[in-house]
């Protein structure tokens, strides 16, 4: 019988089918595209759609379109400030820091889906069990998370409930854990195994939201490409390798615009859509550009709502004094400028006896480094010198504070190598500087040792592949090498926390710095939370630094992108995955549609 | 001299035999330091086009402003002498595995043949990658991983050679008057088929070069010396700014040089080989 009607179906669609391909020639197009329709781009392949598996941007920009966390990102605000999300306000926090409460909003919906069975595929409400359930999908084992460090040794029992499901080979999800309670359906109790300001970030990012436990057991392996979450958009199509279509979710609890900002977003239109409710847009088209010059192209015609641009286009999109061209700007193009919460670094190799040893030796390096001539070869001037390890945007950052060392100064740099005991060079053995393989990194290299060569220091380059590369600085080999630090969250710990002498490689401090005042104050810093207080200390670790050299410090690195004048409140934000939700499309403003 | 005289009347042979003996020239004065020196001077600003003012000008100057002309002449520098230290060091080994092999047979040739049939079955590129990161980076390791790979070519026509050899008449005459078997390779048998040795060498020399481009290409060969490979991975990123000149000059540096190499090769062959006649 089943058989019977399958073929019988199967031949249906067939029909339907060819006869839809025989009328698609008369009626253009079978879903017309609302004028209110996003046209974004990845620039990789996206790896799926179930947020534990969610740990590239790509995917996680992809998830987060659909599947919420606990918390959020202000969109507008600077510094960043952590807001609610699911949340129904900021967890209340025990005195010792240990016990977070969290009180989950009221009448959330999971989207519509066939798996809520008793519903009939009405989404049900959600509850502080689904969170309990869905830390418990991180830490599964047989899953293999790939967040699972977000969890790992932070909460209470977690990490014995997953040593047991290896034992036991099979994962009980109804065993209590301590440290995660749902107390009752709208409250959420987490106690964590030490105070942790970072864990809140954690809770912002899209690869700890929460999933329905019937869509995770009724798709099992296939809930990667079924996502079922509480989120603004709903997915329509998806093809991992070219295309996703994601519409409005009817569903969606109500949340609005913002109504406040930073000084500026006024003035840029920021605001205009303030108190309206979220999601703005109707619909999202995302086309896969995994090659650049596709998606410079489709941006210049229209199909893309924003673009990067490709550093081999560069020179013919922007104009010498860093503005648009005027081929550009009459199209209405807009260029936004935004400074990447990172920073690029020469490490010196603090564990070396001779360049650990000599703070004369290294500032002395550190000025004959010529930061604005790596600024106009490297990062066609898209970069802010950095002075100290935090970027901007970040409490801890101060504009105002200028590094002696970095400027370049090629007769001081030689009055201080002399001072330290090499005058013009003389006795200095050539500095191991490890590098990578490739091209640019190679020129980089160079450079560096064109300009030691100008106070007479000689620079001896050993390339190597990437993990070998790694390799050696985990074991406190080499004595130079260049690198970039990319915030996890927005908190300048993240960056301070490299020269944190416990944090000595193989951990994050490669340089392995070691300073007793500079440990004293960021521990006295760890216990603070975000306060004036807290931002004066993380000034004076700065100061420290500055002053000891480990690194030379290299650039803040901007973000450029260009945007059409159709599309509204595009504000650059390094942490929040759901951007997409605040866009709008103003369909008057495009080419094709005005009336 | 009946061999040189055929080469002679070979024109596009001998123009090239010019081509690769001023290549050979401009290395060793380059080397010297008479001529282009320094070549890491900069004598502009950065990705100047080229021009006539000067002859540092002469094909623009790269990224930090140093002379792209300077830079190809020593880039021959290192292509030649990567080109003769290898084919130096991968002949002698050639001859003697194959005239070993050639002139013994039995498990001598079978030990021999195992051997290189082994080495050739590594694709060369893979081979020569391996080889450099075991030995580091730099110009040393690239004329040593050149040279223990480039001998099977040389070893397998000595071998076919020695066996053809060995069973003629002089060599037999030589037996009978007590020649040892030294002396029969390499008194009797090696004059008689140094011509190969000859051709080979220049063969040699061409994908040497070629192989030293490519290995400092993927970023595995000479180390802040400029190389044409160096110039040529340089280029890969400059293109799309218009930079086209460290392109241009490296690889027409390299063009001529290897043709003249390859048709030179051709030449020898016919005036050598005794059959062509």
């Amino acid at each position: 019988m089943a058989k019977n009607l399958i073929q019988k179906n199967a031949f249906f669609l067939i029909l339907t089918l060819g006869t839809s391909l025989l009328f698609s020639g008369c009626t253009f197009k079978s879903k017309i595209e609302p004028p209110n329709t996003l046209h974004l781009f990845s620039i990789a392949k996206i790896k799926g759609l179930d947020p534990i598996y969610a740990d590239d941007l790509y995917s996680g920009t992809e998830v987060a379109r659909v599947y919420e966390g606990l918390l959020q990102y202000h969109y507008l605000k600077r510094p960043y400030v952590l807001i609610p999300n699911l949340s129904e306000s900021m967890p209340e926090i025990s005195p010792d820091g240990k016990t977070l409460t969290f009180q989950i909003k009221k009448g959330v919906l999971f989207q519509d889906n066939s798996c809520f069975k008793a519903t009939q595929g009405k989404g049900r409400e959600l509850k502080a069990e689904d969170f309990v359930y869905s830390f418990k999908l991180y830490a599964d084992p047989k899953l293999t998370s790939s967040s699972w460090w977000l969890f790992d040794g932070k909460i209470l029992g977690l990490n014995e409930w997953r040593d047991a499901a290896i034992k036991a080979d099979t994962s009980d999800y109804s065993l209590p854990i301590e440290g995660l309670k749902a107390l009752d359906h709208y409250t959420l109790q987490i106690k964590l195994k030490q105070r942790s300001t970072q864990f809140l970030f954690s809770l912002a990012m899209p690869n700890t939201a929460v999933v329905p436990r019937e869509a995770a057991e009724h798709y099992g392996k296939e809930f990667i490409n079924h996502p079922v979450g509480t989120g603004p958009f709903r997915l329509e199509e998806y093809n991992p390798s070219s295309k996703l279509i994601w519409i409005k979710n009817p569903t969606y609890r109500k949340e609005y615009y913002p109504s406040e900002g930073e000084p500026g977003d006024k003035a840029n239109g920021l605001l205009e859509d303030a108190g309206k409710e979220l999601p703005l847009a109707d619909q999202i088209a995302v086309t896969i550009h995994v090659e650049t010059q596709p998606q410079w192209l489709n941006f210049l015609a229209g199909k893309l709502d924003f673009s990067s641009i490709p550093k081999d286009n560069f020179a013919t999109a922007i104009t010498a004094s860093k503005e648009l061209n005027s081929e550009l700007t009459q199209k209405g193009i807009k260029l936004i400028k935004s400074p990447s919460a990172e920073v690029t670094h020469e490490t010196f190799n603090m564990a070396d006896p001779l360049i650990g040893k000599n703070k004369l030796l290294r500032q002395a390096l550190s000025l004959a480094h010529n930061q604005e001539k790596i600024n106009e070869l490297f990062y066609n001037f898209r970069s802010i010198n950095a002075q100290g390890p935090i970027p901007p945007g970040l409490s801890g950052y101060d504009p105002l504070i200028r590094n002696p060392y970095r400027i370049y100064n090629l007769e001081k740099a030689k009055e201080l190598l002399a001072k330290a005991g090499y005058p013009g060079g003389k006795g200095l053995p050539p500095i191991e500087y490890l590098n990578t393989a490739d091209s640019t990194a190679r020129q980089f290299a160079e450079f560096t040792q064109k300009s030691f060569s100008e106070i007479g220091v000689t620079l001896k380059v050993s390339t190597s592949s990437w993990p070998e590369f790694q390799g050696a600085i985990k074991n406190k080999k080499g004595q130079m090498w260049g690198f970039a630090w990319l915030a996890d969250y927005p908190d300048a710990e993240n960056f301070l926390q490299l020269f944190y002498s416990k944090n000595a490689s193989p951990g994050p401090n490669d340089s392995n710095y070691s300073n007793p005042d500079f440990d004293k104050l960021y521990e006295k810093s760890l216990t603070l939370t975000d306060n004036p207080e807290r931002t004066e200390i993380y000034k004076k670790m700065v100061k420290i630094l500055v002053e000891d050299s480990p690194w030379i410090f290299g650039a803040h690195r901007i973000t450029y992108t260009l945007t059409h004048p159709w599309i509204k409140n595009l504000k650059p934000n390094d942490f929040e995955h759901s951007k997409a939700k605040y866009y709008r499309v103003d369909p008057t403003l495009k080419p094709g549609n005005k009336k | 001299m009946d061999s040189y005289d055929r080469l002679k009347k070979d024109k596009t042979g001998i123009y090239c035999l010019y081509i690769v003996v001023f290549y050979l020239l401009v290395a060793v004065l380059a080397k010297i330091g008479w001529i282009a020196t320094p070549w890491d001077k900069t004598v502009g600003k950065g990705y100047e086009p080229p021009s006539f003012i000067s002859l540092e000008l002469w094909l623009g100057t790269d990224i930090f402003g140093r002379s792209v002309f300077y830079k190809v002449i020593h880039g021959t520098r290192i292509a030649m002498s990567v080109g003769l230290v290898s084919a130096l060091m991968s002949t002698p080994i050639g001859i003697v595995l194959g005239a070993l092999a050639g002139y013994f047979g039995g498990w001598v040739d079978e030990l021999v043949v195992w051997f290189y049939t082994t080495v050739s079955s590594i694709p060369n590129i893979i081979l020569l990658i391996a080889i450099t990161y075991v030995l580091g980076k730099g110009l040393t390791s690239i004329y040593f991983a050149l040279g223990v790979t480039a001998w099977i070519g040389l070893a397998r026509v000595i071998r076919g050679e020695f066996i053809k050899h060995k069973t003629r008449e002089y060599v037999l005459a030589a037996e009978s008057l007590g020649a040892s078997h030294f002396s029969k390779i390499f008194k009797h048998i090696l004059p008689n088929v140094f011509h190969f040795v000859i051709i080979n060498l220049s063969i040699q020399f061409m994908s040497a070069i070629k192989a030293e481009v490519i290995l400092s290409f993927l970023g595995l060969g000479v180390q802040g010396q400029p190389s044409w490979g160096v110039m040529i991975d340089d280029a890969k990123m400059e293109l799309a700014r218009g930079v086209w000149w460290q392109l241009a000059g490296a690889s027409i540096a390299m063009f001529f040089v290897i043709l003249a190499l390859n048709i030179l090769g051709d030449a020898l062959r016919d005036s050598l080989d005794p059959k062509i006649k």
